[in-house]
């Protein structure tokens, strides 16, 4: 099992701080497309990634007990 | 050194000679909205030797919950951003030098303008503006420090040319933007976590204590109470445009950029002209209002009301459009005035 982290309008998006998910062996851009699909999320690509706290780029693999979070850059200022 | 920094040369981080290297910068703030005007009052009140600060906007009411520098008074005169800022910065701190440039900040300007620049501040509202500034940053050798918020949500991370992943290695791209700025509000002490982010990371920089420089990417929500914190060592892409070894810096191409923009969060249209022009605003104001519009202005800028929309017009020809998001609609209204 992993633990996926959201943040900013994904948080409101999913209605949840934090999933508990059956998604080792995915890759970050698997992941993200199954969440867009499930969860009807607005374009998931520019999303920032973080696994363990470090950055993780759209083909890097989670890992069974990873905690994978999903930062979207925003704008504002 | 005088009194008035006692209390931060006391900080053992900065002491006497933090203190006479921030005296001997040039920061060159981008944007004076929220984070614009928090940033540069913290280091205008530090006493940094010389501040830029360029916004392209001028000071409306729904700023003032949150745009610490602005008055109602500013709000009333329609104050240009960056010019209410200056004046106000210099009643805070007559010590500093306080350059402000009222523009859009195009990449033939931030060219011109970083000429001596020691740190570049983002306190923008786009990630147009922000990958231009990232291209001019690698360019020039420049570190910049990105800071962002919505809602009560904020982000920052420091840039540093040859050493740090860039913007364009994070995002790769320009995100879409819209989904939150239009409709999340915002909160100032998000804001403010966000200049405090900021700052910190500028002063450490401006007294060259680099070994205190935080390297990871910050992110908060001070309502929903997360704070993240993570690691960017594998972040730089190597095949990076602005900062890997065949870069081309994309955004500073005339190609990539667009006249016309939707302002984030604002039912706004802004138009620029392909070459700057001068435009006589007070020739132009007797004009409309012989035509019968209603026509405010200052030596900065002039607003015509025209049916439900109102168009401000700068010197250089920019203009904003209000009450429409509709770029054709915007580009027609323009041309009727200004051909």
């Amino acid at each position: 099992m992993i633990k996926v982290l959201f943040f900013a309008h994904l948080r409101d998006a999913v209605g949840e701080e934090s999933l508990t998910l059956d998604a080792g062996g995915k890759t970050v851009a698997e992941l993200k497309a199954d969440l867009a699909a499930i969860y009807n999320l607005p374009k998931m690509d520019t999303v920032m990634t973080a696994i363990n706290e470090e950055f993780a780029s759209n083909d890097e693999v989670i890992r069974d007990g990873d905690e994978v979070a999903f930062i979207p850059p925003v704008s504002g200022g | 050194m005088n009194e008035r920094y006692s209390r931060q040369i006391l900080f053992p981080g900065i002491g006497k000679s933090g203190q006479e290297k921030i005296r001997s910068k040039h920061v060159l703030i981008l944007g004076a909205g929220a984070l614009g005007s928090g940033s540069a009052e913290v280091l205008t009140r530090a006493g940094v030797g010389k501040i830029t600060i360029v916004d392209r906007d001028y000071v409306e009411e729904s700023n003032l919950q949150r745009q610490q520098l602005y008055t109602e008074a500013d709000v009333a005169e329609k104050w240009p951003k960056a010019a209410a800022a200056e004046r106000r910065l210099r009643e805070i701190n007559s010590d500093v030098e306080i350059h402000s440039v009222v523009g859009d900040a195009t990449p033939e300007l931030l060219e011109e303008l970083v000429a001596g620049v020691d740190l570049m501040l983002d306190a923008t509202d786009n990630f147009e503006t922000r990958m231009i500034m990232n291209d001019v940053a690698q360019k020039y050798k420049i570190p910049w420090i990105y800071g962002a918020c919505v809602g009560s949500f904020g982000m920052s991370f420091s840039i540093i040319p040859g050493k740090t992943p860039c913007l364009n290695c994070l995002l790769r791209s320009i995100p879409l933007q819209g989904m939150t700025c239009d409709t999340g509000g915002i909160i100032a002490p998000a804001v403010q976590m966000v200049i405090a982010h900021q700052t910190a990371e500028a002063l450490k920089m401006l007294a060259e204590d680099w070994d205190a420089a935080r390297t990871a990417f910050v992110s908060f929500d001070v309502w929903r109470n997360q704070y993240t914190s993570m690691k960017m060592s594998k972040a730089k892409f190597a095949g990076c445009l602005s900062c890997g070894e065949h870069r081309t810096y994309p955004y500073l191409d005339q190609e990539n950029r667009s006249k016309t923009s939707v302002l984030c969060g604002r039912d706004t249209v802004q138009i620029r002209p392909s070459t700057p022009r001068e435009i006589s605003l007070e020739q132009l104001a007797a004009q409309l209002s012989t035509l019968g519009h209603t026509v405010k202005g200052n030596p900065y800028l002039l607003s015509v009301e025209m049916g439900d929309q109102r168009m401000v017009i700068f010197q250089d020809g920019r203009a904003l459009i209000h009450g429409t998001k509709d770029m054709t609609q915007a580009k027609t209204i323009y041309q009727r005035i200004l051909g």
